[in-house]
């Protein structure tokens, strides 16, 4: 499941030159989506064009499918131009239920580790190929991630800040070649829950 | 109608038409302006009702630790030791740490909050929960992006956590209103746990990744189950 985070109306970070994140993470979608389905991936993203669907429908997509992986995209406008970062949701406390489903506000709790693991292996190719990016995955309290029952993680690049709109362009198929080869590594160590919406 | 009548109605439409173009755009930016001032009077209002907390130099100097940003432009804080005289009450303590994080760094690269944000309330419930209100402009004038806003919400959270010991939780509130995000990323549509690992202590520099261990999310609403979410789908 591949998400171009904002859309619509929220254009997300914006450049002094005019460049909008949501505009540039659909582009990037666009080669990630082609280096994922290179490595055998089914893709299905959240946004195929302006629109600016809420954090839970962009979950619930996520969600409704058996053994997805969720990646985010965004465009920082702080960070060292050239750099990305890969970022994990905190550690949540594991709802209980009785009737065993995964509470909504709570629906990464489970895959905690899972997403980990996914974050580190992306994190490592982003490093060796982008200098100053760190070497494994960063933990923030993304509001996307929370709410999605599936290994998630969140991929942020920097920045809208560049004067150069082609500084950015240049990095889509280095990110696009890191978030598909780390996916395809993750994928053996992914026991897959048998229903939607159950623990891994 | 006759011609002549017909001159006449045709001119006054053209004058009502000329008249219009030239005092629609002058209405509106009145209406803009006036809209502008309203929502500029009520955050003027509420700023009078909460004015900061003056610090009381009869108050006991403490050394207070503030986290700012490390300069490292990895989204690492520092804690950055300052003499201020604290209110041993811990709400008045609050607001005064949180107001002197506010205020920033010598260094304005260093900030980790807008210029502009200002603490507008904060209450401490008796479990230990704070409840913090800040102006929009700490969500309107924050760099927009996950490292930035976490910097922010991380700073806040430490600097309470090292000079407010009672503070258990933080909730964040962003003009008096529950907000689901910070700038469009981070999670503010709950708590922050604050003080989890009270007796390790704050460490001089913490990364965005480390902070967060001892920022564990702690659901306060009733657990919703995934087959209905709360709102929407």
């Amino acid at each position: 499941m591949l998400d171009p985070a904002h859309g619509g109306t929220d254009l997300g970070a914006r450049g002094t030159g005019g460049i909008h994140e949501s505009d540039i993470v659909l582009e990037f979608a666009a080669q990630v989506r082609t280096a994922l389905e290179a490595q055998g991936f089914q893709v299905v993203q959240t946004r195929q064009g302006n629109a600016n669907p809420s954090f839970d429908d962009r979950s619930a997509m996520a969600n409704a499918q058996r053994g997805a992986i969720f990646v985010t995209l965004h465009i920082a406008s702080t960070g060292v131009p050239g750099t990305a970062r890969v970022y994990v949701m905190n550690e949540m406390v594991p709802g209980t239920d009785a009737t065993g489903l995964i509470p909504w506000d709570r629906a990464q709790a489970p895959f905690a580790s899972l997403s980990r693991k996914l974050g580190d292996q992306v994190s490592a190719l982003l490093a060796q190929r982008f200098k100053g990016s760190p070497a494994a995955a960063q933990t923030a309290s993304v509001r996307q991630l929370r709410t999605t029952a599936a290994p998630a993680i969140a991929v942020e690049i920097s920045s809208v800040t560049v004067e150069d709109r082609a500084q950015i362009d240049h990095m889509a198929p280095g990110i696009a070649d890191a978030i598909a080869r780390g996916a395809a590594a993750f994928r053996p160590t992914y026991v897959v829950p048998s229903n939607p919406g159950e623990r891994p | 109608m006759t011609p002549r009548w017909r001159y006449w109605f045709l001119g006054a439409l053209v004058l009502a038409v000329v008249i219009a173009a030239i005092y629609l755009p002058i209405l509106r930016r009145n209406i803009r302006q006036a809209a502008k001032l309203q929502q500029r009077s009520e955050e003027q209002a509420r700023r009078e009702l909460s004015q900061p907390t003056v610090i009381n130099p009869s108050d006991p100097k403490v050394k207070a630790k503030l986290f700012w940003a490390s300069g490292a432009d990895d989204g690492t804080l520092s804690a950055v030791n300052v003499e201020l005289p604290l209110s041993s009450d811990p709400v008045l303590r609050a607001k005064q740490v949180l107001n002197t994080l506010l205020a920033g760094p010598v260094d304005i690269e260093l900030r980790t909050v807008p210029p502009d944000a200002a603490l507008l309330a904060f209450y401490l419930l008796p479990d230990g929960t704070a409840i913090a209100d800040f102006s929009e402009a700490l969500a309107t004038s924050i760099p927009s992006g996950i490292q930035s806003e976490q910097m922010a919400v991380d700073s806040i959270a430490r600097t309470l956590e090292a000079n407010v010991p009672k503070v258990r939780r933080l909730k964040i509130l962003i003009h008096g209103q529950e907000v689901e995000t910070l700038a469009g990323h981070l999670d503010l549509s709950q708590a922050f746990l604050v003080n989890a690992n009270a007796s390790a202590g704050p460490r001089a520099a913490v990364g965005a990744g480390q902070a967060a261990m001892a920022l564990t999310l702690t659901p306060t609403a009733a657990p919703v189950k995934l087959a209905a979410p709360a709102t929407k789908p």
